[in-house]
């Protein structure tokens, strides 16, 4: 079986460098991770590798050169190669460019499915899968929280959708692309030790748009149909902060906090 | 002999219910605290043993020994199994652990002569509880006194948090009964002092289960005060003005019963309520009420002699309430295990040290540099700093602590964090001419140093395993480095 994952890297919002004086995130301090929907994609793939050895599983990305690294670690864990979209022309591409470039490289892979994350814990527009899946005519289905191990084969699989108020469990027929949530129970594991220095550059590709030869007025900022007009980030609030000794009074303050906000 | 027949003839030896072959039971006994997350996470790397027994009585232990060195069968002694250096874990196929759990009787409490008599498997809390009830103390309190059994205490060279005045397990031992493991029982008597040739209470006293099994214990017992028990602390400027003060006391003679000093980091861990992120310096005088005042106008006359080190003095109370909590319960050790099972990814490791008290405040400083600029992980340490608790005449202990998140598998935890960590510790130390050991044991994994420990005295510490344990039966892997035991470490 062949599966392509298609993983976005994003911010890592729990280690922001926050500035306080500027409200600004001091982005360039703040390092990049998968994104947590989309690691959960990546687990099931690998958690397919483990029982069916020669399932071969591609990872696909678009991302500045920063994140080889996280690339390298990722096939460090067993996956069979990555490739990574990268080019200057395609910075500040919106999520049609994006989806548009990454359906280009995906439609020459050979695959059986496609996996990926729902939401993105920065933009959170869940444009991208459903894009892809729209330009390569296939079925689509989002929020999955679980994937029979059993029952996931070359033309088939059955999932467990997270509704609002309910789960739904459906047979879809493959490829078709399915999105998985970060509720879903499968780890993306660490690179072991041994592997850590292991050499993959040999299953890492890099792709400008010398090879994909795209217009550059069709992508980055210019072929982009949507355009953000302002960006801000949340308010963070101080929180007040009181010490208490160990003695009753103490007791008595942190007793009637946890009580009044309902924690016990 | 094959296992299941070893099994049968362990049987035949004690009785069955001796014999315990509990597949969980198992489990848990082929590692200690120091492979804590991967026990918890159910990926151990070492062998189980086939069984764990409980003898009766110091007959049973022989009987049980000359069994296993008939048939080569590895054995660990086991106590209360607070060991945290890999001293329980098992590096063999065929492997008995020798439980002390039957031996558990207090033989003879003698407040005259001021020592009392114990089996192996008596838990210092249950002694010193006793003890108390007559007006007397052990003296001796680890951090694990709840839990840990003397037969542990006196194979690991244990010292208490009041060790500046009662001193180490083996300033307590008067004397022993050990059984070798071809079956030969020596007990060594119970005498004030004597020149009788070398002090054979030392063969015992630190092996670690690798020369014999330890059966029964006689330690002095000390007159308690508690109600004229004082404390004192202060916020003090760094670790080296921390360590002055506590020379100065100890040079001129005082024994205050607790001495430390923290590190910034350390303090602030332990005293949340009062540190100020600074370094803290603490200590506690006990006993005859005038020596308890000697010792308090030695402490102020130490800290006003360095008092450009002292930002200021805190309020004795909160030292008082705070040593109160230092000990670990059973349950204390349970929660953490339980924690780490599914929803805890961090972990906490200490390595304790020892030098003269010029070299001390070096080795620290060293070891914290080389650790913020060698550790490839240095950004998953979530606390790395240390604190000096036990001190003598001529210097005093560094107890390196270091917690870190753990990101990576647990098979691979140690090796990813605890490993290089305490290998820097050990390195700076050795380098230094300290000790790399001060009061954990050598256990498995500091096995690698103990030659480097020891130097050309290596010797006498060898030639003491080749006479009592030819066959190599006790504890492998432990204390005396083997190349086999690697695939372990690395
Ligand atoms: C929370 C905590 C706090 C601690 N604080 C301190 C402290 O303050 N000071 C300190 O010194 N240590 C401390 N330790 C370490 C540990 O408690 C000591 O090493 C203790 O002496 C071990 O006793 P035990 O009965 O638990 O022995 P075990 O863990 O059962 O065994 C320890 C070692 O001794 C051997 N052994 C056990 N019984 C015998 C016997 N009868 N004959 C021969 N060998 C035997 C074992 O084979 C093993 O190598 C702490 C540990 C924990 C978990």
């Amino acid at each position: 079986m062949r599966i392509v994952c298609v993983v976005k890297f994003v911010p890592d919002v729990d280690n922001f460098t926050y500035n306080y004086e500027t409200h600004t995130i001091e982005r360039e301090h703040s390092p990049m991770l998968i994104n947590p929907d989309d690691a959960r994609a990546l687990g099931f793939a690998l958690t397919m590798k483990k029982r069916e050895p020669q399932t071969c599983i591609e990872v696909v990305t678009m991302a500045p050169r920063s994140v080889i690294p996280q690339l390298e670690d990722i096939l460090r864990l067993g996956f069979d190669s990555a490739t990574l979209i990268s080019d200057q022309l395609f910075a500040g591409s919106d999520t049609y460019v994006t989806s548009k470039l990454l359906s280009s490289v995906i439609r020459k892979i050979p695959y059986d499915c496609i996996l990926s994350g729902t939401h993105a814990i920065d933009g959170d527009t869940s444009h991208v899968p459903s894009q892809i899946a729209q330009s390569l005519d296939l079925d689509h289905l989002n929020f999955i929280h679980h994937i029979e191990e059993e029952r996931f084969t070359c033309s088939s699989a059955v999932v467990e959708v997270e509704g609002e108020s309910s789960y739904t469990t459906f047979e879809i027929a493959l490829p078709a692309l399915l999105s998985l949530t970060r509720e879903s129970a499968y780890r993306l594991p660490y690179v072991r030790y041994k592997n850590l220095n292991l050499d993959v550059s040999e299953r890492l590709h890099i792709l400008t748009n010398e090879q994909l030869g795209f217009d550059p007025a069709e992508v980055g900022l210019s072929g982009s149909r949507t355009q953000v007009v302002s960006t801000h980030t949340k308010e963070h609030m101080t929180r007040r902060k009181k010490v208490v000794k160990s003695d009753d009074e103490g007791i008595e303050v942190i007793y009637t906090f946890l009580k009044s906000n309902g924690f016990i | 002999m094959v296992k299941e027949e070893l099994i049968k003839q362990l049987s035949t030896i004690l009785t069955e219910e001796q014999v315990n072959t509990d597949k969980d039971a198992l489990y848990d006994a082929a590692a200690d605290r120091y492979k804590k997350y991967a026990k918890a996470r159910k990926v151990l790397n070492v062998p189980t043993p086939i069984a764990i027994v409980y003898p009766k009585d110091t007959e049973e232990v022989r009987k049980l020994l000359m069994f296993c060195n008939a048939n080569r069968v590895n054995v660990i002694p086991r106590g209360g199994k607070t060991a945290t250096e890999g001293g329980l874990e098992n590096w063999k196929d065929t492997t008995i652990v020798i439980d002390a759990l039957h031996l558990d009787e207090i033989i003879k409490i003698d407040t005259y002569n001021s020592q009392a008599t114990v089996q192996a498997g008596v838990a210092l809390q249950t002694l010193e509880d006793e003890l108390q009830r007559v007006g007397y103390t052990t003296g001796h309190s680890p951090q694990s006194k709840p839990v840990a059994k003397y037969g542990g205490l006196v194979a690991t060279r244990s010292i208490g948090q009041l060790s500046t005045l009662y001193g180490g397990i083996e300033d307590m031992v008067v004397g022993l009964e050990c059984v070798f493991p071809d079956g030969h029982v020596s007990r060594i008597k119970n005498v004030p002092r004597r020149a009788g040739g070398p002090d054979i209470r030392h063969i015992a006293i630190g092996n670690e289960g690798t020369l014999c099994y330890i059966t029964e214990v006689t330690v002095k017992i000390f007159r308690h005060y508690p109600e004229n028990n004082r404390f004192l602390g202060y916020l003090v400027k760094d670790v080296a003005s921390g360590i002055k003060v506590l020379r100065e006391v100890m040079v001129n003679g005082f024994r205050p019963s607790v001495a430390r000093t923290y590190s910034e980091e350390d303090a602030a861990q332990h005293f949340y309520h009062f540190h100020e992120n600074k370094c803290v310096l603490l200590f506690m005088a006990e006993g005859p009420k005038g020596i308890v005042d000697a010792t308090v106008t030695a402490i102020e006359d130490a800290v006003k002699k360095y008092h450009e080190g002292i930002i200021k003095q805190v309020d004795s109370t909160l030292i008082e309430t705070w040593f109160n909590q230092l000990n670990w319960s059973q349950q204390d050790i349970d929660d953490e295990f339980l924690g780490m099972i599914d929803h805890d990814s961090h972990s906490g490791f200490t390595t304790e040290i020892s030098a003269d008290w010029e070299t001390i405040p070096k080795i620290y400083h060293n070891v914290i540099k080389r650790i913020r600029k060698e550790f490839p992980r240095v950004q998953d340490l979530t606390m790395l700093g240390g604190h000096s608790s036990h001190s003598y005449l001529n210097g005093t202990n560094m107890y390196f602590v270091y917690n870190y998140k753990i990101l990576c598998e647990p098979e691979d935890e140690l090796i990813i964090y605890h490993h290089p960590l305490q290998r820097i510790i050990v390195e700076e130390t050795l380098k230094m001419g300290g000790s790399m050991c001060h009061h954990h044991g050598i256990g498995k994994y500091r096995s690698e140093w103990t030659k480097d420990e020891h130097g050309s005295a290596y010797y006498m510490l060898e030639k003491l395993k080749e006479a009592f344990d030819p066959n190599g039966i006790m504890n492998y892997g432990t204390i005396f480095p083997q190349e086999e035991g690697l695939k372990y470490i690395e």
